[in-house]
């Protein structure tokens, strides 16, 4: 028997356009932490879906201890003990946790020997037993619906482990939890690992890897560009092969000088639409040339603020000025004109029109205003000369410049056709939300600068992350935000990644 | 007041179980508007085949009931891949394919009953008689008051339906199937990843729609005309639809919402007789149901909550 229990040899796979993977080999030892390191669309997850019956590669092997194999379904997949953690739960949420877990090998029973029916009281138990065993607990009959993000993924985890997984994967398991929970979860994989089994991690960031993993392989653009061992190796090193150049860390960030008040916002309150108050009184300020960042767990309503402010969501109670005025019954467009640029969290759905050539994106802001429009006919020379203006002016690569249709374009440049519209509107106020979700790190590099430079051109930011690095990063102000509450309002330099991952959490201080 | 209830009930449980054919079909995640033209054609297909039966091999179609049933549960289910396949396979827009079905089946079963008639009987007609079906009393319980009425009278089809009603339930709700069903229509990708065919299930689930419809509609036939015709057609199929969409899909609101739907009809009748109206504002009478589902429309709206997944199309490669 061979001393790997997974093999994959050779692995190429391409979809239309792309190559996702290109001859990969790599070789995973029987309790082992793996980590698959990479950017955004390097081929991580393409890679694993293939362990897992996904996809099928076209051209080359995978052997599983020892034997080489056909994966064709995440059942066959499941029979080869090989388990699964998406990205994107894939959990029924209607359903509670036991019925999640049994969904597609449902204990029987028979009502009298005659009628099947599935026996959820034996497997509740049966999930509570093997959830105490792994310190994983969870209330095996609430529902999916009630219960948070980090527990959800410890339905998933058990999930495999009651399908007798022995392999198990974890794509960007991470992305959604907090710190604290990031922590949590590391420890289990930790733990699951000294269990026996073998654990394959598909990241992209740096610290778990270092943290957890025993060995990584790196791969950029779809290609193995090298497997090392991670405690003989630096984080630099690591992220210079990720990312194929020198990367540098540290954000130059100048010294703030913060004038007036740009934007005040006084004891906001909104609700949902289920009549529920999702934003509960709260209440900051934003000075010329400060960062002011709302951190907080996703959900916590700071996207309510940021669309509140911008227009796009009613408000219950509560004010908001713009340079002293009152703006809070003003439409979407007497805002914009009065200073508001807005970068909102869904950029190909809120932020442009994917069909849309880049040019048009582009005006977006501006086409009903001379000279873009002159008596109720677009003046196209102008739009596209614009256009050309700001893709030189911000460097917005694509494949046909201005004709290019967005849909195209690749989510790094689209945010940056974004921001660059943003900019030009010569705002007061910049709201960004999640302006670097999605992107690899070159990209998010760029972006951080451009938000740092308009910071020291004098102009109010709001920035909306769930990105904690890049809060500490580039914020100089930070509001934690919990459950609708801003619960701390403090410079960053004085504070903690712990400390406010602590207020994430809803932990309050008595000061 | 005995005839308040006697006729809600043969109204109201016919429409239930198509309801709960829409059930099944709307919590595997395909939206099935197809339900008004599945009980054509179910009802169509039954009553074809006793009056060639009884023609050719001279049984009084008396005998057939039960026949009738059976095969219009066939034919149902048989129009009812027609949708699972333009739905499932090739995702095609799932309200589309059910009102071209129901106009399908209309211009369908029309043109072939006018046709058969004069080709098989040499008749000008567009309905196929089947005869009345036999009602039964239970002698014991029709004698308590009130409630009794609901024993008396009783078409068999009422019998048949609730069995097979009761049934379905249990299915939906206590078996590995059901299970599997209703995850579907919630999130279809956590049924791939745990190694069941999505599409199986929907195939299986639309088919039983269309079978439960078939069942409704022959109901129909029998208890308000005595023959299949074009005036089947009458939107049932789609009060049906109301009735589940009110009883939040689930099979006990549901039921509750048909017979509501029922005895608005039949207390509207009522109502029309008491007054002594002229017969031809009986017609007005009818739209009792539908002005009563605009109304509940109103109030219930809010609450409903339809399976997530409902329409979605299931790309089994997008993530």
């Amino acid at each position: 028997m061979s001393e790997y229990i997974v093999e994959m040899k050779n692995i190429t796979k391409r979809f239309p356009g792309v190559v996702a993977n290109d001859d990969i080999t790599i070789q995973i030892k029987k309790g082992e932490i793996y980590s698959i390191l990479g950017e955004n669309g390097a081929g991580k997850s393409t890679l694993m879906s293939m362990l897992f019956g996904m996809y099928e590669p076209d051209q080359g092997e995978i052997w599983i201890r020892g034997e080489k194999v056909n994966i064709k379904s995440p059942n066959q997949a499941t029979k080869l003990n090989i388990g699964m953690v998406h990205q994107h739960f894939k959990l029924v949420r209607n359903y509670t946790v036991t019925e999640n877990i049994i969904l597609g090998i449902e204990p029987i029973k028979r009502y009298g020997g005659l009628f099947p029916y599935v026996n959820l009281n034996q497997a509740a138990k049966d999930i509570a037993k093997l959830s105490k065993r792994y310190g994983l607990e969870v209330d095996p009959n609430k529902k999916i619906e009630d219960i948070n993000v980090s527990l959800q993924q410890r339905v998933e985890i058990i999930k495999m482990l009651y399908r007798e997984a022995e392999i198990l994967i974890f794509d960007e398991p991470t992305a959604v939890l907090t710190p604290q929970e990031v922590e949590f979860l590391l420890k289990i994989i930790e733990e699951l690992r000294n269990g026996g089994k073998t654990i394959i991690l598909i990241t992209h960031k740096l610290e778990e890897v270092k943290k957890v993993a025993d060995r990584c392989a790196i791969l950029n653009k779809g290609r193995l560009v090298s497997v090392l061992d991670v405690k003989d190796t630096s984080t630099k090193t690591m992220a210079n092969l990720m990312v194929g150049r020198e990367v540098s860390f540290e954000v130059a960030k100048k010294p703030s000088t913060f004038g007036e008040v740009v934007l005040k916002v006084e004891n906001l309150w909104i609700r949902n639409q289920d009549n529920f108050d999702i934003v509960k009184g709260v209440s900051f300020n934003i000075r010329k040339g400060e960062i002011f960042a709302i951190a907080g767990v996703s959900g916590n309503g700071q996207i309510e603020i940021a669309d509140a402010i911008a227009g796009l969501r009613k408000i219950s109670q509560g004010n908001i000025y713009l340079n002293g005025k009152n703006i809070k019954d003003l439409t979407i467009r007497d805002r914009i004109e009065m200073g508001i640029s807005y970068i909102p969290e869904d950029r190909q759905d809120v932020g442009l029109i994917l069909d849309f050539s880049l040019a048009e994106n582009l005006s977006l802001k501006d086409y009903y205003k001379k000279p873009f429009n002159e008596n109720g006919f677009l003046n196209r020379k102008v739009i596209n000369d614009y256009g050309a203006q700001l893709i030189e002016k911000y460097d917005i690569r694509s494949g046909q410049g201005i004709k290019t249709q967005v849909r195209s374009m690749s989510g790094g440049n689209q945010q940056k056709a974004i921001i660059g519209r943003e900019i030009e509107l010569e705002s007061s106020l910049m709201i960004f939300v999640q302006p670097t979700r999605g992107l690899d790190i070159g990209a998010i590099e760029n972006i951080q600068k451009m938000i740092l430079e308009e910071r020291d051109k004098g102009k109010a930011i709001l920035l909306i992350s769930l990105e904690l690095d890049e809060i500490m990063s580039i914020s100089d102000t930070i509001g934690v935000i919990y459950n609708g509450e801003i619960l701390k309002i403090q410079a960053t330099q004085s504070l903690s990644i712990n400390e406010v991952g602590e207020f994430m959490m809803g932990v309050k201080y008595d000061d | 007041m005995e005839t308040i209830i006697i006729d809600g009930l043969s109204f109201g449980l016919p429409l239930f179980i198509m309801a709960i054919g829409g059930i099944y079909s709307e919590r595997s995640g395909i939206i099935n508007l197809a339900i008004e033209g599945l009980q054509g054609f179910g009802a169509f297909f039954g009553s074809l085949s006793i009056i060639l039966v009884g023609h050719f091999f001279d049984i009084p179609l008396q005998k057939l009931f039960y026949l009738a049933l059976l095969l219009s549960m066939f034919g149902g289910m048989l129009f009812s891949t027609l949708h699972g396949l333009l739905c499932i396979k090739f995702k095609a827009n799932q309200v589309i394919s059910g009102v071209v079905i129901n106009i399908l089946s209309m211009a369908l079963t029309i043109f072939l009953t006018t046709q058969i008639n004069s080709i098989v009987f040499g008749a000008m007609s567009d309905k196929f008689r089947i005869g009345t079906s036999n009602r039964f009393t239970i002698e014991f319980l029709a004698k308590i008051p009130i409630v009794g009425a609901a024993f008396k009278n009783i078409y068999p089809f009422q019998v048949v339906i609730l069995i097979i009603a009761v049934f379905a339930a249990y299915v939906l709700n206590k078996t590995r199937f059901g299970l599997r069903l209703r995850a579907c229509g919630d999130n279809p990708h956590s049924v791939d990843a745990a190694g069941v065919e999505v599409s199986r299930i929907q195939y299986l689930a639309v088919m039983i729609s269309g079978a439960l419809s078939g069942l409704g509609g022959i109901s129909f036939a029998y208890s308000i005309s005595t023959n299949f015709s074009p005036a089947i057609y009458m939107g049932y199929g789609y009060l049906a639809i109301a009735a589940l969409i009110f009883g939040n899909w689930k099979v006990l609101p549901t039921f509750g919402a048909c017979l509501l739907f029922g005895f608005a009809r039949s207390g509207g009748y009522y109502i029309a007789q008491l007054l002594k109206m002229p017969s031809t504002f009986s017609d007005l009478i009818m739209i009792l149901p539908y002005v009563l589902t605009l109304l509940l429309l109103i109030f219930f709206s809010k609450a409903n909550h339809p399976p997530r997944a409902l329409g979605e199309i299931y790309d089994k490669g997008k993530r």
